[in-house]
């Protein structure tokens, strides 16, 4: 918990921005006032070089006034300074226009929620990055490591609306970033990382998440070679590489833009088929694998998990409230980004041997995908496999499909999942993919 | 606003050790009219201070979210204690970084604040002539966005400085149905370093823009699929701006040399045609004001232009002091920090490729079979050199001539074989001055280049 000298500044400033509201009549308000302290280490050259540590604090409002919204934020927690602010939004929101379709979630019962670990063992800490740095220097002698970013955040943060909410909560989690590459002489490969989030020092960093596999990949990767022709294949995106996929399908066919314009691919889709039978997608900030829970969404109603796409049917959109009233929807339970794929049946390695020519893509290195969803991308951290066998790394190969009809495609979900302490994601993969190379 | 109320707290440096007090506030002014609808309408502010206090081969750095004489004396101390820490840790001692000629630094431009109502309103007449000229789309996005950055820089053996770096811009995004149903979209930024005075007074320049991009719009609805392969492109300026700083730029950091990047073992190489020349400008450019001038860095080291590749020949790399002293060459200027609470990390400021003698039509007019690619939404690269943008508009170019345009496509290839193909480059530079970097933290940057050609992967169908 935070000591109570802080607690006590943010109710104090929480409680001033209520009264400055109150006295101003109609205004629909909600604000959050929070402390945050960043402590971060970095390894970069061979030498543990830099240590940080970092005070901030938040003041985040929203208001609507007449039906016309506003937005600010200063991370002042002075009274003067934070009168300037509200009297700067109420001006600016007056400018605004009027839409009956913005609003405020009406009051939930609050919570005080604790997550993760609050207070940082530094020197536990440290002596966790030593051990990762030697692990990887005499188990892993083809990596060139650049740089090891160790970090502890903890945010104490108290949420209120006009309607009545409060919800205090508490979070602290580890960070882990490496950022790394393969070397064989001059040759390197292109540079590969691995970041997970945790809340406790238990474990070796170098057993966490997909980091041996990352090292192994970038050790293989020092001389790649690019894939011969072009032709239609499979691909194996790894649970990183889909994370990106996911954020792109709410962007441009989940979220509130999108349908509003009518431009998402999926605005009349509702209860109908858009991926594979295989593929089950959901919003879990509950989840117990993720670390740090969305308590509220961002109009104010209490998180709940849900499901987005069910056994490939879509079942629920990423819509605020704004999003909701305009086009005649519901609510999403949240608006976290804990993305959770459930697991397939199948393991990695037999995905693997089921792949006649294709490749596996840790990341693709593209253009953001307009709202058509067509992508042609450099499939960079990737290996070309033939005949059920891993062959080599590739370069200057590129991959081209269609990012929302790809999802019909998906023929295999892995039983293996990483979990990032952010997201939850197997192995996917999908036919029919267009690859070519020189 | 902040104030120069920090400078008397030099004196809790401690002595002999290499300190930078910084003050800095960040603030963004948002509006955007989605559908005619203001559905964000935004201002907020960030200040504070930080230290970074250098002491035997070890940083400790600290940041507190206020800016006051009180809080400057917490972060020195703390920013001490965090070196004294991690000196535990340190495996060797290392040298003093050379000290800089003290002097002090202002920038010529500072922040001018507008009314929220301004800017809306501005939005509101920029919304009605989408309405009123562009028949045939089905959605539109008018914003404004406006990130300024005001810094004080106090150093213990370098320059001291107040800077301030006004940035504001308008987009336009434009969707439209395509032939096949799907939709297509193009978007369009007018702006820079100022603020609406400078760039909006009027909006003839906004409109025109707009116009420009309505045409490109329903061309790119009949638009075809590129055909993948290995290609003869010309690359519009704002395509080839984006080789100078991500294909080229971010292989010659410092930082990312040591961590193994191509540039590495080139320097001094000859690595690229002889037409092509790569310069990262600090603050003036052909007697003029560069897109985003940056006259001393937040080390307190001097701006100075970085010439990265001349006629071909990798010539240097870009420097903080630390780096500047392992490599045995001075900084130039191109250590910057985002917010108050980040750490100066080695930056590209104004980075371009140098004008040749071309005609951009006497280049298309040479091409076979190949195409022109004119705009970009965004571009990586890695260490290897490999790039990769992706291209939001383009032509083919048959017999000389332009011919349909493109749907959305990447292009790629590795840096150094791609520029060794360039056989023609055009005698006019175009910048591109509303960029934003991603490396750790953001980054203002701006870019340019003239148009080039060259041969490319274009991905497609």
């Amino acid at each position: 918990m935070a000591d109570m000298n802080n607690m006590e500044k943010l109710f104090e400033t929480s409680d001033f921005i209520k009264d400055y509201f109150e006295k101003q009549g109609d205004v629909t308000a909600q604000y959050s006032v929070s402390e945050t302290v960043t402590r971060e280490i970095s390894y970069i050259d061979d030498e543990f070089s830099l240590f940080r540590t970092l005070f901030d604090s938040n003041v985040g409002v929203g208001i609507i006034v007449d039906k016309k919204p506003g937005k600010t934020s200063t991370n002042s927690l002075n009274k003067e300074t934070i009168k300037e602010t509200l009297d700067n939004l109420l001006e600016t929101t007056k400018s605004g226009m009027a839409d009956d379709c913005f609003g405020l979630a009406p009051e939930i019962e609050g919570g005080e929620f604790t997550m993760g670990v609050l207070e940082p063992d530094i020197d536990k800490l440290m002596e966790r990055a030593k051990e990762l740095i030697e692990a990887i220097k005499n188990e892993y002698p083809k990596i060139l490591l650049s740089q090891v970013i160790l970090e502890h955040i903890r945010t104490d943060a108290v949420y209120r609306n006009s309607n009545g909410t409060e919800d205090v909560t508490h979070k602290g989690s580890y960070g882990v970033s490496l950022e790394f590459a393969g070397k064989e002489g001059d040759a390197v490969s292109g540079i590969s990382g691995s970041y997970i989030k945790i809340d406790n020092l238990d474990t070796p960093f170098i057993e966490l998440g997909r980091i041996r596999r990352d090292l192994e990949e970038a050790e293989m990767s020092a001389k790649p070679t690019p894939v011969e022709g072009k032709f239609v294949g499979k691909i194996i995106f790894t649970p990183e590489c889909f994370m990106s996929a996911l954020r792109t399908f709410r962007e441009n066919a989940l979220s509130d833009g999108v349908l509003i314009d009518k431009s998402s691919p999926w605005a009349d889709k509702m209860g109908s088929k858009v991926a594979s039978d295989l593929f089950t997608f959901s919003l879990k900030p509950w989840d117990s694998r993720i670390i740090e829970h969305e308590v509220h969404t961002v109009d104010g109603f209490r998180s709940e998990d849900f499901t987005v796409i069910e056994n490939g049917v879509l079942k629920n959109f990423c819509t605020t409230l704004y999003g909701a009233n305009k086009t005649n929807g519901k609510v999403a339970p949240n608006s976290s980004s804990a993305y959770v794929v459930e697991p397939g049946d199948t393991a990695l390695e037999d995905m693997i041997k089921g792949i006649e020519k294709g490749l596996i893509v840790g990341f693709i290195s593209c253009g953001a995908p307009g709202v058509n969803g067509e992508l042609a991308g450099v499939a960079k951290n990737a290996f070309y496999i033939e005949n059920g066998e891993i062959k080599h790394a590739v370069t200057e190969t590129m991959i081209s499909f269609n990012l929302i009809t790809v999802l019909h495609n998906i023929i295999a979900i892995s039983k293996e999942t990483l979990c990032s302490g952010d997201w939850v994601i197997p192995y996917i993969m999908a036919d029919d993919i267009t690859i070519s190379g020189k | 606003m902040i104030s120069d109320i920090l400078g008397s707290k030099k004196s809790c440096f401690e002595t002999g050790v290499q300190s930078v007090l910084r003050g800095q506030e960040n603030r963004l002014r948002l509006a955007v009219l989605h559908q005619g609808i203001l559905t964000t309408n935004q201002r907020s502010e960030e200040n504070g201070v930080c230290a970074i206090v250098y002491k035997n081969g070890v940083k400790g750095f600290s940041s507190m979210a206020e800016f006051s004489e009180e809080a400057a004396e917490k972060v020195i101390k703390a920013a001490t204690e965090n070196a004294n820490y991690l000196r535990k840790y340190a495996s060797s001692e290392k040298v003093a970084l050379p000290p800089i000629n003290s002097q002090l630094i202002n920038s010529k431009r500072f922040i001018i604040d507008f009314e929220q109502k301004r800017i809306i309103d501005l939005l509101k007449q920029v919304d009605d002539y989408v309405v009123a000229h562009c028949p045939k789309i089905t959605s539109r996005t008018v914003n404004y966005r406006e990130d300024t950055m005001e810094k004080y820089i106090y150093t213990s053996d370098a320059c001291d400085g107040h800077v301030a770096y006004p940035r504001c811009r308008i987009a336009v995004c434009l969707k439209m149905p395509a032939k096949d149903g799907s939709t297509v979209e193009l978007f369009e930024l007018v702006g820079g370093f100022g603020n609406i005075e400078d760039h909006f007074k009027s909006l003839d320049k906004v409109y025109e823009k707009v116009d420009h991009i309505y045409k490109a719009l329903c061309d790119k609805a009949e638009g075809v699929y590129a055909e993948a392969g290995y290609k003869t492109v010309i690359l519009d300026p704002r395509v080839a701006g984006m080789i100078a700083h991500e294909a080229i730029g971010h292989t010659v950091e410092a930082d990312l040399v040591m961590g193994g990047s191509v540039a590495g073992p080139n320097l001094g190489k000859k690595v690229a045609s002889d037409k092509i020349s790569i310069v990262d400008y600090a603050y003036t450019y052909q007697d003029g004001q560069t897109p985003l001038p940056v006259y001393i860095d937040d080390e307190g080291v001097p701006a100075e232009d970085a010439v990265l590749v001349d006629k071909g020949v990798l010539t240097g790399f870009m420097h903080n002091r630390e780096t500047a002293l392992k490599y045995g060459v001075k900084p130039q200027g191109n250590a910057r920090g985002y917010a108050f609470s980040d750490e100066p990390l080695i930056r590209m400021r104004n980075t371009t490729v140098l004008p040749g003698q071309d005609k951009l039509e006497d280049m298309i007019a040479s091409v076979e079979d190949g195409y022109y690619l004119i705009d970009t939404g965004n571009g990586q690269a890695d260490l290897t050199g490999e790039f990769m943008f992706g291209i939001t508009a383009g032509y083919e170019i048959k017999k000389g001539k332009l011919g349909r345009a493109i749907l959305d496509t990447t292009v790629s290839g590795i840096a150094f074989d791609m520029l060794n193909t360039v056989d023609m480059v055009s005698d006019e530079v175009s910048w591109s001055p509303f960029g934003t970097c991603g490396k750790k933290q953001p980054m203002a940057v701006s870019m340019g280049g003239p148009a080039i050609k060259c041969k490319i992967n274009i991905g497609g169908r």
